[in-house]
């Protein structure tokens, strides 16, 4: 993946951009002149503690949430002037892992991701099937198409929604923590696949993690927020230090190259036994 | 079985529903009224039977049942919860006591043919709704949970109300009310079934329109945003056309409880979740339901009948338990 600028045009291609926004409900502020740039097909992480604001920048480019001020633009038009069905065509989401209650089969599931292309009534998008089976496919879980979501794995679940989000044919794709509560090998996977479908689709990926290795690993360029406000921005290597990562969270960690890319990984800095456990 | 197999299968279940139960009741009737579809008088009484009482008495079981069932699936799908039915969210409730106020203001007027009866339920409906989505949207807490909670805070409140009204009637109208409220279709002719006709065709053709929304809704309000729904618009659409079904049963049949629970249920653990099948056959299979409740209520008792209200009740409350006890923690 390596250098973030290699997949837009270079300069100011970018797919999302937030500029000013502020957002107060009652009397706390949830976004605090908040300004970002996503580059079209660079894959972006947004990293911070809980509470920072990240999962409500991703409500403002949904259009779930209205900014109190600032602008939103995707794909270089305004949010407000989309349409719910032509923003859906711009921009995909992937939840946090989905309610287990949830029983649809995986292709009916899956299906639903076509909805912006569907007429109403019974009307059913006979080539959409074909898209849903090759999103299927591309995160390998075609063979489960009769399957119960809900006796999925949570792994298989995540890959399902990602499956459903590809199905909807959109040049950006949004995850708020796709890898959260996913043991390792499954959060691995999902890892894997989203790699996998930036470098063969172009796609722009703009994530909400907690993963911070994984944004080291993977993501071209790092967006750090706390209390509302961006604080810090860069390609994964300015942002994940160890200054950085004490900015954001208030934690000492230590950063050790990766053995294979050199990349910089996080790991918690040596605990002070006697001051540790007593 | 596959799901083709099955749809048939509650298809030939409707039709033997609707040509067996207009023949079940006390006096055994022949097959030869079928030849006599407009007698007047009593000269015939067989037909008079069969085609002024059975047949109407079906056909609006029939109605009821699909517009409650398919209440059930909507708020089901949108509250993401089994056991939300316009009655458990004060719908009913607020039904009932726009009737129970009509009655006891002793007003009679009409509006382009509608009668201020229904037009009375209808407002209650509408309003015990707007109620709860004022007071969720002005709190900006609309967990399914905390909707479900404020609409059974509601109902208690409207049954309050209603009993209050009661109270300050004289005997007649309160007998009129508790009759009423104990849902009862033996009031059955053909005005009564054209009355509620268009609430639930009109209604029911509302929900059909929208089965892919509700697919969307029943997994979460963002994912269903992000694929395009308009979520506010779509809501306000469904509670608009569930009021207006519920509202026209409810004026004429009473609040007959349970059957949006139950159908709906049904279907799903024969059919599936996805709302392209489970309207279509919830629809079906609330009409069946009922009919057959009300055949059983209206022959069960050899000299009087029960109101239909209370069979299902009788059978629901069994079953909601069953639901709550089984499957209560999943949903």
């Amino acid at each position: 993946m390596g250098d973030y600028l290699k997949a837009g045009s270079g300069d100011l291609e970018y797919s999302i951009l937030v500029e000013g926004v502020s957002l107060s409900i009652g009397r706390s502020r949830l976004l605090d002149d908040v300004s970002l740039k996503v580059k079209r097909g660079s894959m972006t992480a947004i990293l911070g503690a809980n509470g920072a604001g990240k999962t409500t920048v991703l409500k403002c480019l949904l259009g779930l949430v209205k900014p109190s001020s600032g602008r939103v633009e995707v794909n270089g038009r305004d949010v407000n002037l989309y349409s719910r069905v032509d923003l859906a065509r711009e921009l995909a989401y992937v939840p946090q892992l989905l309610n287990a209650s949830v029983s649809f089969t995986v292709l009916d599931f899956v299906m639903m991701g076509r909805y912006a292309y569907e007429g109403g009534f019974g009307y059913q998008d006979k080539e959409g099937e074909g898209v849903a089976m090759d999103a299927l496919q591309r995160v390998d879980m075609s063979k489960f198409i009769d399957r119960k979501l809900h006796t999925l794995s949570g792994g298989e679940r995540q890959k399902v929604c990602l499956a459903a989000a590809l199905a909807q044919e959109s040049e950006i794709l949004i995850l708020d923590e796709p890898s959260a509560h996913l043991d390792p090998r499954q959060s691995e996977e999902v890892h894997r696949l989203l790699a996998g479908v930036a470098e063969s689709s172009g796609l722009t990926i703009l994530t909400v993690t907690h993963d911070l290795n994984w944004a080291a690993m993977d993501y071209d360029y790092v967006f750090g927020m706390k209390d509302g406000r961006v604080v810090a921005e860069g390609l994964a290597s300015e942002v994940i230090t160890c200054d950085g990562l004490r900015a954001l969270f208030g934690v000492d960690f230590t950063i050790v190259p990766h053995p294979d890319t050199e990349r910089g990984m996080v790991v918690p800095t040596v605990r002070n036994r006697e001051g540790g456990i007593s | 079985m596959k799901g083709n197999v099955k749809i048939w299968c509650l298809i030939i279940l409707a039709l033997v529903t609707v040509f067996v139960t207009p023949w079940l009741g006390e006096r055994s009737i022949g097959f030869d009224v079928l030849a006599r579809p407009f007698t007047m008088g009593v000269d015939d009484l067989d037909a008079v039977i069969f085609w002024q009482i059975r047949v109407p008495r079906l056909l609006l079981a029939f109605l009821a049942g699909v517009g409650l069932s398919l209440g059930g699936v909507v708020f089901q799908a949108m509250f993401r919860n089994a056991l939300a039915t316009p009655f458990t969210l004060g719908v009913a409730g607020g039904a009932s006591f726009g009737v129970a106020l009509w009655v006891q203001l002793g007003l009679s007027f009409s509006i382009l043919g509608i009668g201020g009866i229904s037009l009375a339920a209808m407002g209650g409906a509408v309003f015990s709704i707007l109620l709860l989505y004022g007071l969720v949207r002005a709190s900006g807490k609309s967990s399914p949970m905390t909707m479900l909670l404020g609409g059974v805070a509601i109902s208690f409140f409207f049954s309050s109300l209603i009993m209050l009204l009661q109270y300050l009637m004289d005997i007649g109208d309160s007998f009129r009310v508790i009759h009423w409220l104990m849902g009862d279709i033996g009031r059955a002719n053909l005005d009564s079934v054209l009355q509620v006709f268009p609430f639930v065709a009109s209604g029911g053709l509302i929900v059909m329109y929208l089965r892919r929304e509700l697919n969307l809704l029943s997994v979460s309000d963002e994912i269903a945003a992000s694929r395009g729904v308009n979520v506010d618009g779509v809501r306000v659409v469904l509670f608009f056309a569930v009021s207006l079904m519920v509202a026209g049963i409810i004026t004429v049949c009473g609040p007959i409880g349970f059957v949006g629970i139950m159908a709906p249920h049904m279907c799903r653990l024969v059919f599936g979740a996805n709302h392209r099948v489970l309207v279509p056959t919830s629809l079906i299979f609330g009409g069946v339901f009922l009919t057959w409740c009300d055949t059983l209520a209206r022959t069960v008792s050899v000299s009087s009948e029960i109101p239909v209200g209370i069979v299902t009740a009788l059978l629901g409350g069994p079953f909601f338990l069953w639901l709550l006890f089984k499957h209560g923690e999943r949903h």
